[in-house]
């Protein structure tokens, strides 16, 4: 399950900002564009930097306990 | 990932539901809504001394479905009455006169109603909107310049 969210400031002139959240590529498109519809038109639109981030991170940690043995015994 | 986006309101609405923006922006702004709107023409028709200005939304177009074509909503607060209607190109009008208001603090009057009833208006559209797709409200605050902020979240598989 992945969570979409969508914070919408309408200005006292009745301009809106949309910032949407979470969603992916094409689905993060799809909400742009629906709300677009919803509201007006387009006056701007950015891609924040968090837009250009790979879609998932993986880091693996690897650690290894290195034991030496005593060989006198 | 995320986007920005700034959009500019438009109106298209029918009737009914820019009158329920127009009771919004009343109630916010303080206006009294005239039950006679015909009476309250006829006895408020701004004389020789009563200075009247008219703002029109444009970017609004009130579908013309069910419309009257002299259904008016009329607000008045002190001297200041305001009429919001359908013009004869289809657009959202509003009217602002009162006896001893200057043209200045009428229009600022009738552009302070038009950015409120268009606040209401899109506030009333999103929210119809957001639901519709299932989002759940997280916050929703008023804040210090006027400005609606809404936090929604939704889950998806």
């Amino acid at each position: 399950m992945a969570q979409h969210e969508v914070e919408i400031t309408i200005s006292r002139t009745g301009d809106v900002r949309v910032h949407v959240k979470g969603a992916k590529g094409k689905a993060c498109m799809e909400y742009a564009k629906w709300l677009t519809e919803v509201i007006g038109r387009a006056k701007d639109q950015q891609l924040t930097s968090e837009y250009y981030e790979p879609e998932t991170k993986s880091r693996i940690d690897l650690h290894q306990d290195l034991k030496v043995e005593d060989g006198s015994s | 990932m995320s986007t920005v986006l700034v959009l500019a309101p438009v109106i298209i609405s029918n009737w009914p539901a820019i009158t329920v923006a127009v009771a919004g922006a009343a109630s916010a702004l303080g206006f009294t809504i005239k039950q006679a709107a015909e009476e309250a023409l006829k006895q408020g028709q701004p004389g020789e001394a009563e200075q009247s200005v008219e703002v029109e939304l444009a970017d609004s177009q009130v579908l013309a479905q069910g419309l009257a074509t002299d259904q008016k909503v009329v607000l008045t607060k002190g001297p200041v009455q305001i009429v919001v209607q359908r013009d004869a190109r289809g657009r959202c009008k509003v009217c602002a006169s009162g006896k001893g208001q200057s043209k200045a603090q009428l229009k600022q009057a009738a552009e302070e109603f038009t950015q409120k009833l268009t606040q209401c208006f899109i506030y009333d559209k999103v929210m119809k909107q957001l639901k519709s797709k299932s989002f759940q409200v997280v916050n929703e605050q008023i804040m210090q310049d006027e400005s609606i902020r809404i936090h929604v979240r939704r889950w998806v598989d």
